[in-house]
């Protein structure tokens, strides 16, 4: 024990000792050392080395592989991650499809609003002159219509008559009263038919097979149904009972709400990509630049012609059509295809923004009337109000968010004239979310746009216009730079650096390949002051575990679920920043208890879809098991912690669980916690 | 009645004797001598659209800008097309609470619930990010490190509880940000580790980390583990039927918001000294289709916190909740049925010490020149002059140019009995 302490009172005093005996220069001036920079660089360029990855980058040459990344055609995709994206198909489907495919059906709505069941109406089951008499007529002819009818259809009758005529129809109260009782049981009987709860298709025995906690009992209950009754069970089920039988489960969740179907298979693919995909540094910025260009899958504003959970089928194709292609590309490609894409036309509101009063006349033009005492105001027209002007949210943010930052320049006047100028991209509907330019909606005048005339009669062009401004504008240059430099180097970066990016980024018009280089060779990147100076997100933190552990993982819907317990669920960040892109965000209790719960899991083999395999670690001892997860030396008191636990424990080298305790130790330690 | 409380008392006092009393067990004894004071605070992150949740409907203007929007006034006379929304509730013949805020008016009625207008930054900035930054570091015009609750904390007594500043969520907002500790919660069921041993190295490891933010967080976070494993936090009570009919408060109408602050009335009623704890709830950016999502918003959010004032009975005489967002909307409808960045707001202020049933703040005007910058409500209560009056009268913290430095709140808007 007196060692143990001795050691950590060194280790501290080294600590504190450190920064004060540096010379007159900087941490981001002092280079690290040839073996940290291939740990750093994996860090930094891959969400954390696998075993067997800094060997390989020596092995290619650090240069060699940073230049690889940078090239990700160049690199072989991992088969295996082919293989784990194969089952999910709305990934690689056109998004005229998905729609179409996981939207619930039009008869299948329609069945669903209106009453269930095979009862007849008083249209079929009365004449027009009997209807005249049960329905408006006096209390006698209703009377003699009812008494003239046979019992049982008068029994029909009677069900179907709305309750002010039953009130004022004496003589068959009673028998009305217990027709439409009869009736209301038999519907729900029906609605029960077509949406059965698990009691109604599983006995005794299945049922609790079906709620028990043991997850092979599950498994072999849903085995041995037929393959319609598994599903219908399976979409009655808890997703986390379905946690490792993913190909039920998404035919499950397809029947219980078919348009979450895409959204989950994006997660699921987020979390595959990060931990199996070869072109990792690729990955990296396709997370980066989905939280730069946010849009929330569960934003669900029902006037987009009253299509809920639209969000949810369209970010698919957002990452993959308008982000993806361009990561490596020129920024105003990027800015453009953000822009045009459905998903953030409807999630920052520009599909209905238009010219105030380009809409009075013509068959979309709003019905006017009084409303609140207000003459010519625009009627609801069931609960939703036509569009008729201006919404000022995309041309803010648009530049507050994605290009010249809040202090970059702008005014209100600015937003106004944005958003002038943005009227008219809209959609062609929400059955058919394309991108279309809309005339009819744009505002044609003249506008001011930072100092830059944008002449009338403009029409599409006056977005693009927009786009090329702000796309070239120096700000942006330098509010790029910046939030890459963040993400990549420090919370805090050098200002010297962010002004070498920005430079790179004005003289190659915007080519984020390029200002990438220009960061990578800085150096800055390589220094001191970068050094694991950045905290893990909740994303990076399980894929780098995960990785770390070189576990394979056959279902990533409880990696999904983890990440969103540490505070991050994906794709579904309500504001437009996206996660604040610094340590802080993730640096709480709660954020801690949920992380260092996650190895321990995951070693435990408590988290369903990933197997745990120690067996790497045969005979290591802690030091040893810390290096290999690390890539470095573990902290004194990291180490000490361990070692001194594991005495007390009981638990020396050589016994079987001790490697995988310790794994799980060193992965929940401070030390795991940046990268 | 022999109750939780009187054990941890009781049994305190008996290790103390023995010299073997855990430092959280004689802190939390310490604090269950004192009277434990809470301050609440509820943030609406995205501006939320004062105007229509409490109706200025003696302004001729309000529904003039608001053609489409307009909530119905609570009079039944003018009321040809209400809307599919339901009219206002009255509350002193000159503003009203939206409809779907039913259930704060019975907290209104028994004068529990102010509500001050005009109030907001006195910054110009319609970001909602940088607007947020300045209101939770309470320093208008520039972003701090630290956040104004942080500051207002008093300096922590000995027997203070490792729980006393609460952020309910995985985040800690600025608001809660600084020198004091705080507490993270989404969910206290979470902070356990599932092995003894386990939790006994890694707690080692992190009190000792060269790491200095983890170290802090890390020690905070077996601290609080601790507490909660000893004062017995447990799983949620059965939901209870509606609001006001007595029975077990009904938090599951609230949404996150209720989860968060049925999470707080755990800790509170386990006497886990909470002095300061943060609540928050997102999604009133309703540059669309406003009045649906607000309406649905607003029901959650009146749910949550009349199941919360339910739930904490008697002992709201010792809490007060106030309610912020970082600015208003347009006065003016938009094109779409909605409302875009404004400037002016509201703040609400509910508890069993607030001298409530009163509308506070002067109400500047809706006519073009009365507008700030020609568009939005004005601000005449400055945001911090409401939270001084709660730091210093609720929380006991007299320094009040530490927590709002360079403001001098003006003459007092007597919102707390004295």
């Amino acid at each position: 024990m007196k060692r143990v302490l001795l050691t950590i009172a060194a280790a501290s005093l080294a600590a504190v000792i450190l920064p004060l005996s540096g010379d007159a220069t900087g941490p981001f001036d002092k280079r690290l050392s040839p073996d940290q920079q291939i740990i750093h660089a994996l860090n930094r360029l891959t969400f954390g080395p696998r075993p067997g990855d800094a060997e390989e980058v020596r092995r290619i040459g650090i240069t060699k592989w940073i230049e690889l990344q940078l090239h990700p055609n160049q690199i072989p995709e991992n088969p295996a991650l082919e293989t784990k994206l194969k089952p999910l198909e709305t990934l690689r489907m056109d998004l005229a499809d998905v729609v179409k495919e996981y939207t619930p059906g039009q008869q299948g709505m329609m069945m669903a609003m209106n009453t269930p069941g095979p009862f007849e109406s008083l249209n079929t089951l009365l004449s027009n002159e009997q209807r005249r008499k049960v329905l408006n007529g006096t209390a006698e002819e209703r009377t003699e219509v009812l008494k003239a009818l046979d019992a049982d259809k008068r029994k029909q009758v009677l069900a179907a008559l709305p309750q002010n005529v039953v009130s004022f129809t004496p003589d068959f109260k009673k028998e009305a009263e217990e027709a439409q009782k009869a009736r209301q049981e038999e519907m729900r009987r029906e609605a029960r038919r077509r949406n059965p709860q698990l009691g109604d298709l599983l006995n005794a025995d299945q049922l609790i097979a079906a709620r028990s906690s043991d997850r092979e009992q599950v498994t072999a209950l849903l085995a041995s149904l037929d393959r319609d009754k598994r599903i219908e069970v399976a979409s009655l089920l808890p997703p986390n009972s379905l946690a490792e039988i993913p190909e039920l489960r998404r035919e499950g969740q397809r029947r219980r709400a078919p348009r979450l179907v895409a959204s989950e298979d994006l997660k699921e693919a987020r979390v595959f990509r990060a931990i199996y995909s070869n072109r990792q540094l690729e990955e990296v910025l396709v997370d980066f630049w989905f939280n730069h260009f946010n849009v929330d899958a569960t934003k669900n504003v029902q006037t987009f012609g009253n299509t809920p959970n639209l969000g949810h089928l369209l970010i698919g194709s957002y990452e993959r059509d308008a982000i993806r292609p361009h990561v490596l590309g020129h920024f105003k490609d990027l800015l453009l295809a953000t822009a045009r894409h459905p998903a953030m036309l409807y999630y920052l509101d520009n599909w209905e923004s238009m010219a105030p009063g380009s809409f009075e006349v013509g068959p979309f033009a709003p019905v006017r009337g009084t409303v609140n005492g207000v003459p010519n105001s625009i009627l609801p027209l069931f609960g939703r109000v036509q569009a008729h002007g201006l919404n000022e949210n995309y041309g803010r943010e648009v530049m507050e968010l994605h290009t010249l930052g809040v202090k970059g320049g702008y005014t209100q006047e600015d937003v106004i004239a944005v958003a002038r100028c943005f009227t008219g991209w809209t959609v062609r509907s929400p059955e058919n979310p394309e991108f279309v330019f809309a005339p009819f909606m744009h505002d044609f005048g003249e506008k001011t746009v930072l100092g830059h005339k944008i002449a009338a009669g403009g029409g599409e062009q006056d977005g693009l216009h927009v786009i090329d401004l702000l796309a070239h504008h120096p700000s942006t240059a330098k509010f790029i730079s910046r939030e890459l430099a963040r993400h990549f180097v420090a919370d805090d970066p050098p200002q010297a650096l962010v002004d070498r990016m920005a430079q790179t980024f004005t003289s190659t018009d915007g080519d984020l390949r390029a200002v990438l280089e220009t960061m990578f060779k800085s150096p800055e990147f390589f220094s001191e002051g970068a050094w694991e100076a950045r905290i893990k997100s909740p994303l990076e933190m399980v894929a780098s575990t995960v990785r770390a552990m070189g576990s394979e993982v056959t279902d990533a819907w409880t990696l999904v679920q983890k990440i969103a317990e540490m505070g991050q669920p994906l794709y579904s960040k309500l504001e437009p920043n996206g996660y604040p892109d610094t340590g802080e965000t993730w640096l709480s209790t709660a954020g801690i208890m949920a992380r260092i719960n996650f190895p321990t899991a995951l070693a435990s083999g408590q988290v369903p879809g990933v197997s745990p395999d120690a067996s790497r670690w045969k005979g290591m001892d802690a030091s040893a098991i810390a290096r290999d997860l690390l890539g470095h030396d573990p902290s004194a008191q990291t180490l000490n912690a361990i070692e001194a636990g594991l005495i007390e424990m009981g638990l020396r080298e050589g016994k079987d669980t001790a490697p995988s305790l310790i794994a799980s130790l060193i992965l929940s330690s401070p030390d795991f916690e940046r990268r | 009645m022999l109750t939780r409380r009187f054990f941890l008392r009781g049994s305190a006092m008996v290790m103390a004797g023995m010299g073997a009393a855990p430092l959280w067990l004689t802190r939390a004894a310490a604090a269950e001598s004192r009277k434990n004071k809470t301050l609440v605070v509820i943030f609406l992150r995205g501006a939320a659209d004062g105007l229509n949740i409490v109706v200025p409907f003696g302004d001729k203007r309000y529904r003039e800008l608001r053609p489409s929007l307009a909530i119905a006034p609570p009079s039944r006379q003018d009321n040809g097309n209400g809307g599919p929304f339901g009219p206002a509730i009255d509350l002193d013949g000159t503003f009203a609470l939206n409809g779907s805020l039913q259930p704060l008016k019975t907290l209104w009625d028994k004068r529990q619930l102010a509500i001050v207008e005009a109030t907001g930054s006195p910054d110009p900035t319609r970001s909602h990010f940088d607007a947020q930054d300045y209101m939770e570091s309470g320093t208008p015009g520039k972003s701090v490190a630290g956040g104004w609750l942080n500051r207002a904390l008093p300096a922590a007594a000995a027997g203070a509880s490792p729980l006393r500043a609460i952020a309910l969520g995985n985040q800690v907002p600025r608001t809660l940000r600084g020198e004091h500790e705080v507490i993270a919660i989404g969910n206290a069921q979470q902070f356990k580790i599932g092995n003894e041993e386990t939790a006994a190295i890694l707690r080692n490891m992190y009190s000792l980390s060269p790491d200095a933010p983890f170290r802090r967080t890390g020690t905070d976070a077996f601290e609080a583990m601790k507490m909660i494993g000893s004062i017995g936090v447990g799983a949620p009570d059965a939901e209870g039927g509606p609001v006001g009919l007595g029975g077990p408060p009904r938090y599951g109408q609230g949404g996150e918001l209720g989860r968060s602050l049925q999470e707080l009335a755990r800790l509170i009623k386990a006497d886990a000294g909470v002095e300061a704890a943060f609540a928050e709830i997102g999604g009133w950016d309703h540059h669309g289709n406003e009045n649906q999502q607000l309406s649905n918003l607003l029901r959650q959010f009146s749910s949550a916190i009349a199941a919360f004032c339910q739930d904490m009975g008697d002992r709201m005489e010792d809490i007060v909740l106030v309610t912020m967002s970082e600015f208003g909307r347009t006065v003016e409808e938009n094109g779409n049925a909605g409302t875009d960045h404004g400037h002016g707001g509201l703040m609400m202020v509910l508890g069993g010490a607030v001298q409530g049933g009163k509308i506070y703040g002067e109400w500047p005007g809706l006519e073009k020149e009365q507008l700030y910058e020609g568009r939005d409500l004005a601000v005449t209560t400055d945001f911090r002059a409401v939270l001084s009056e709660l730091v210093r009268g609720h929380l006991g913290q007299n320094d009040l140019s530490a927590v709002f430095p360079g403001f001098r709140p003006g003459a007092p808007l007597g919102l707390l009995r004295s």
